[in-house]
């Protein structure tokens, strides 16, 4: 039977747990056989990988935000579209409209989709410094 | 509206985009439908969507909605799909796009388009050539 209130409630967990940097949180949201899709490069990465690669970027981001949430729960999973806005180490703040494909398995996430543009990556990266 | 007749609008609009049915396209998708583009960042309308139909159709040969993932809630439906393209001088590109639909009475009244437009240039053929 859907419970959809605790699909959305594991998205929330998720994203806020994100925002926070709580990546104790984000890791309990997975399931253990977790893979997350991405559009840039369309490959499966593994849990343990993303995972690692949260926690990498939360070393040089101040602060991340997940704005103008937008949440539908379909059998098996949620779908949402939100505006991810981070302030980074230096200062420069970047912003990107994410739509996020979630499966759910036994209230974690199994598998997930996330696309976005990286045709706009100047707007969401800082500037790299060019070495002379 | 029933979750099959949600899937079945949705099987309608991406059938009828790949088969150049512009007819059908006009029947389900609403008078104040809004496409929103990530690439693009900006609303349009219906009117500027098929308008502009066949000319998002020069140069390439043949377009389709392949792979589609569908589900559907309780006022619309995400779908995750490969566009495949094949171009005029032989080229075939791909698109993973992913789109989330607002319905109303049998009819589509929004749509969020997610692509990831740095794949533009090699889907269209177009990148140059990598030494």
């Amino acid at each position: 039977m859907r419970k959809d209130w605790q699909t959305l409630e594991l998205c929330d967990r998720f994203f806020d747990s994100l925002e926070r940097r709580d990546y104790d949180t984000v890791d309990a949201c997975y399931a253990p056989e977790a893979v997350i899709w991405h559009s840039h490069d369309c490959l499966y990465q593994p849990r343990s990988e993303n995972l690692a690669m949260l926690r990498r970027g939360g070393e040089t981001q101040q602060k991340v935000r997940y704005r103008d949430r937008r949440i539908r729960v379909f059998e098996g999973g949620f779908v949402q579209q939100h505006r991810i806005e981070v302030t980074w180490a230096n200062g420069f703040e970047g912003r990107m409209d994410v739509c996020f494909v979630a499966y759910v398995r036994d209230g974690m996430i199994s598998r997930a989709y996330e696309y976005f543009d990286t045709g706009q990556v100047d707007r969401f990266l800082p500037p790299r410094e060019v070495s002379t | 509206m029933t979750e099959g007749e949600i899937r079945e609008l949705c099987e309608t609009f991406f059938d009828a985009y790949q088969d150049k049915r512009v007819d059908i396209l006009e029947r389900v998708l609403a008078d104040d439908c809004v496409v929103w583009h990530n690439v693009f960042g900006r609303e349009t309308t219906k009117r500027d969507n098929l308008s502009r139909y066949h000319d998002s159709y020069r140069g390439q040969r043949r377009r389709t909605y392949d792979d589609r993932i569908v589900n559907t809630f309780h006022d619309g439906f995400v779908i995750q799909y490969q566009l495949r393209g094949v171009m005029t001088n032989g080229h075939k590109g791909s698109l993973w796009i992913c789109i989330v639909a607002r319905v109303r009475d049998g009819q589509i009244t929004r749509i969020d388009e997610y692509m990831d437009s740095s794949k533009f240039a090699a889907w269209a053929g177009t990148e140059e050539a990598k030494p």
